[in-house]
């Protein structure tokens, strides 16, 4: 038998564990990747390429519903715990640290509500849409608690400063943010009314081109 | 009057518009590439990032360094020390040596000779209480 085969026949029984630790692993950085190029392009503070920032917020953002549904969905072939679809889908259902394990379940469930809601803004309304999806931060830190309360590699040293490397960066620019949105609540406030006033007058102080030579009227 | 059915004419383009929309459509489908090509490199770095936290997580589990695995083997590891200890208590409390490692059959066999021993001599140290109180009794009845 050679050595391969021997680790392969150690390892067997714990592969869908082993799926589920990766798919989990990768599901925290390509959040936190997200949550800080969604924090990049909401806060203004990157104001030019938006629209590869926008694509790659996307494409992230979905990379990382797929990775959790791995994270999930292996777990139910794991010989061990052996957990049922509705153990592993419904909060406060799995007997296996109930707390931590809904902790990551409701942060799923936020993050694929708030995440795909983007599909369906228009029907939500944008406005009322982009205050929803500020939710997603609180999603996220939900998902990096239970990962850092159950998660088997926690205490890993590699563990701790890849989460650290890509969890920073994103908290950094959420506490920056939160600062931003307050100090701009602090100010005098402005009604609906009278931003649309002002809009108004904005639109008849710039003169409009008129395309009606060109057809285009 | 035109039937709301019939299409709205338009007027024939001039070739500023033409290459307007020329320019227009190159610029969507470099848009397009470009989007194309962001989301293939994010799929390319899912399946990096899985991959290489598959391969380290399999590695330390099968070189033995896991640590849910190794947490395992010290809680079963310290449960068998617990019992052996326990154990061992029950048997050898009283043997001389004092030691927590398991007694074998010698050993227990002279711990049970000792403890024999030991309850012999606590039934004489009692009879000697016994003796001494009787007679301190006696002191006393003496005195009184």
């Amino acid at each position: 038998m050679t050595s391969t085969s021997i680790l392969a026949t150690a390892v067997g029984p714990h592969l869908f564990w082993i799926t589920s630790r990766a798919a989990g692993i990768a599901a925290l950085v390509l959040s936190s990747l997200s949550v800080c190029i969604g924090l990049l392009m909401g806060g203004g503070i990157v104001k030019r390429q938006r629209l590869e920032l926008r694509v790659t917020h996307e494409a992230l953002a979905l990379a990382t519903l797929g990775a959790l549904l791995v994270h999930g969905l292996s777990l139910i072939g794991d010989s061990y715990l052996h957990p049922s679809l509705a153990d592993v889908a419904i909060p406060f259902l799995s007997g296996y640290m109930t707390l931590w394990t809904s902790m990551g379940i409701v942060a799923f469930w936020m993050l694929a509500i708030l995440g795909l809601s983007y599909y369906a803004r228009t029907r939500i309304g944008v406005q009322r849409w982009r205050v929803l999806h500020r939710f997603t931060a609180l999603a996220w830190i939900l998902g990096i608690a239970h990962s850092l309360g159950e998660g088997t590699d926690a205490g890993q040293a590699w563990f701790l400063a890849m989460t650290g490397i890509v969890v920073v960066p994103a908290l950094v620019l959420l506490v920056i943010r939160h600062l931003g949105s307050a100090r701009a609540s602090a100010g005098p406030a402005v009604t609906a009314g009278e931003r649309r006033a002002a809009r108004k007058l904005s639109a008849a102080a710039i003169p409009q081109p008129d395309w009606s030579d060109h057809g285009l009227a | 009057m035109d039937s709301p059915d019939t299409p709205r004419r338009r007027a024939p383009r001039t070739p500023e518009q033409e290459r307007a929309t020329a320019i227009a459509q190159e610029r969507r489908q470099a848009i397009l590439i470009r989007a194309r090509r962001i989301r293939r490199s994010v799929a390319a770095l899912t399946a990096t990032l899985f991959s290489v936290a598959f391969l380290v997580i399999y590695v330390q589990l099968a070189s033995g360094h896991d640590p849910a695995l190794d947490a395992n083997a010290k809680r079963t590891a310290a449960e068998k020390a617990d019992k052996v200890s326990s154990s061992t208590n029950s048997t050898g409390t009283t043997s001389s040596s004092g030691s927590s490692a398991p007694a074998t059959s010698t050993e227990s066999s002279e711990s049970v000779e000792s403890s024999s021993a030991s309850t012999s001599s606590e039934d004489e140290a009692s009879t000697a209480s016994e003796e001494s109180s009787s007679s301190a009794s006696a002191v006393t009845t003496s005195q009184s």
